[in-house]
């Protein structure tokens, strides 16, 4: 199945449900999902197109939202399904049902940009110390690091 | 009675820090916890405020083992990025440098696993000759680990043609060993013995947990990044890909040594090959806003970056999926229903490596649950009183 085979058969599955479908390069195709078939669009993926396995999911903040880019890939073509959510209420639900292996990915979504995976299995932090203040979310782009001053014991001699 | 034993995240034979707590009845694991970040660098983050060409060398430094994957990921991506079209020479030396890494990378996990099985002459003989390859990649890039030989739009350094007799010379010499390697590594009665059986992982496992690279390939999982998205000069090469479908250890073993033999072939085709003209075209100081996805088959599996560019010299995002990551939930299942024994053998076989379980001073009773700390006076005490206790021994008699 070559990739314009797979855009026209992605079209008629999914119908209106599919935004922004495109094919920017060989093996690469591109779509947009609201959040709410995000999980419908997933089960499509596996069943029908053969794509079982997930690359990992790509956090970006995009200013007002939040999008989140699936990396999808099957024996011939790669399927990047985008998602976006609001920054004032970032809520999505998780994949895990459909995939499991997508566990990590959406843990590491979680602390690193402070939205909320609604029933993700295993929602403990992931890379971050536990020591961790709340409400730092390191991905987020205003977010800035700094760095804490530095205490000499006895002080500077 | 189950209880916990940690192990990690700083311990003396871990050669990187994780936590992996397992809970054990007995000998026998039963759940695995994986805690990551004890590495975490930010490197995401970091890489926002640096330039595309600083960016080159920071992704380097994600692995020490393979570190030109990372490297090749980025600039693939940034080149596609700048619409740019690396001269075919160029291009050749740098998946030339991928090869070869893969089979220095191979051949230091198989002389690991050799080592944590308990088959240390194995592990030395590897060890010895992945020092050859090691040699070559120092002769062509200048260094052993970081090789520094990427950048956007070809690579540094060209190949002469004392260098190409030499690599072929070392590739002859590294294929004649490697396949007694694949006879012994699949034959030796203890070896296999060792590590038949261990770490199972079925292949609907590994479907549906996205294992990747050799873990996914050994349990039947016929899946390659070369073969199914070939980049570059992947689909001008002659490769098989190497499966196996035992889903243990000794399957990951053999698929390891036989991707290092397709390794040699690939090599030889690059060397043999490799065109004529310039090793690096002149890359734009900025990119045009626009994003793309960058895959690779990393010795360890499918290395994935995702880059935006926002129209200045610098990444909007840069997202890096490493495999060992996608390979730990895989992991927690095979670990799962083995023996405390196998856990350094399991977990070296995705290849990250521990050496042994970590030993705790508490002991408790396996039946009773009741805790009783050994402290180190007792611990003293009891071993000056051993000699003491034990019975009289007469001295060796010479028999002649």
């Amino acid at each position: 199945m070559s990739d314009t085979d797979i855009v026209e058969s992605l079209k008629r599955d999914l119908g209106a449900k599919a935004l922004e479908l495109t094919n920017p390069a060989v093996r690469r195709i591109f779509f947009k999902v609201a959040t709410a078939d995000l999980v419908p669009a997933v089960t499509l993926l596996r069943d029908k197109y053969d794509c079982a396995f997930l690359s990992t999911i790509t956090g970006l903040d995009a200013g007002e939202t939040f999008e989140f880019l699936y990396h999808f890939a099957s024996p011939v073509t790669t399927i990047h399904v985008r998602t976006a959510v609001a920054r004032s209420d970032p809520r999505f639900p998780s994949i895990c049902g459909v995939i499991p292996g997508a566990v990590l990915y959406e843990r590491e979504l979680q602390e690193m940009f402070g939205v909320v995976v609604e029933g993700i299995p295993d929602g403990r932090r992931l890379n971050l110390p536990d020591d961790w203040p709340d409400g730092q979310y390191p991905m987020r782009k205003d977010w800035k690091h700094v760095r804490p001053q530095e205490i000499i014991p006895g002080g500077e001699s | 009675m189950s209880f916990e034993i940690p192990i990690g995240p700083q311990h003396p034979a871990l050669k990187e820090p994780i936590s992996l707590r397992m809970t054990v009845e007995g000998e026998v694991i039963t759940g695995v916890d994986i805690r990551l970040g004890y590495n975490h660098r930010g490197l995401e983050k970091v890489a926002e405020d640096k330039n595309w060409t600083q960016n080159i060398y920071l992704t380097e430094r994600i692995c020490g083992i393979c570190s030109h994957s990372h490297a090749t990921c980025f600039v693939q991506g940034v080149e596609r990025l700048m619409e740019l079209a690396p001269p075919k020479r160029g291009l050749y030396i740098r998946y030339l440098i991928s090869e070869l890494e893969r089979v220095h990378s191979h051949l230091l996990w198989l002389g690991v696993a050799g080592h944590e099985a308990g088959f240390d002459s194995f592990f030395m003989y590897v060890w010895r000759d992945r020092e050859i390859v090691m040699d070559l990649l120092e002769m062509i890039t200048g260094n052993r680990v970081h090789y520094a030989i990427n950048t956007i739009g070809g690579v540094r350094r060209d190949l002469d043609e004392g260098q190409k007799a030499k690599v072929l010379e070392g590739v002859a010499t590294l294929k004649k060993r490697s396949e007694y390697y694949l006879r012994l590594g699949a034959t030796e009665p203890s070896f296999v013995a060792r590590i038949a059986g261990v770490g199972l992982l079925s292949y609907e496992q590994a479907v549906s947990l996205c294992a990747t690279g050799p873990v996914a390939k050994a349990s039947g999982v016929a899946r390659d990044v070369r073969k199914e998205d070939p980049y570059a000069v992947y689909d001008e090469l002659d490769f098989e890909l190497c499966t196996a479908d035992t889903c243990d250890v000794l399957g990951r073993v053999v698929v390891r040594v036989k991707e290092v033999l397709e390794s040699y072939k690939m090599i030889e085709q690059m060397i043999k090959g490799l065109p004529d003209g310039d090793i690096a075209c002149k890359a734009p100081r900025k990119a045009k806003p626009g994003e793309t996805v960058s895959r690779y088959e990393a010795p360890r599996g499918e290395n994935i970056h995702y880059i935006k560019a926002n129209g200045t010299d610098k990444p909007e995002r840069l997202k890096v999926r490493a495999p060992t990551l996608g390979n730990y939930p895989a992991t927690v299942e095979m670990l799962r229903n083995g023996f405390i024994a196998d856990i350094p053998l399991i977990f070296a076989a995705i290849d990250p490596c521990i050496c042994c379980a970590e030993r705790t001073v508490t002991l408790i009773g396996a039946r009773s649950g009741e805790e009783s700390v050994v402290r180190m006076s007792d611990l003293r005490r009891k071993a000056l009183a051993r000699p003491l206790n034990a019975g009289v021994k007469r001295n060796a008699v010479w028999p002649f």
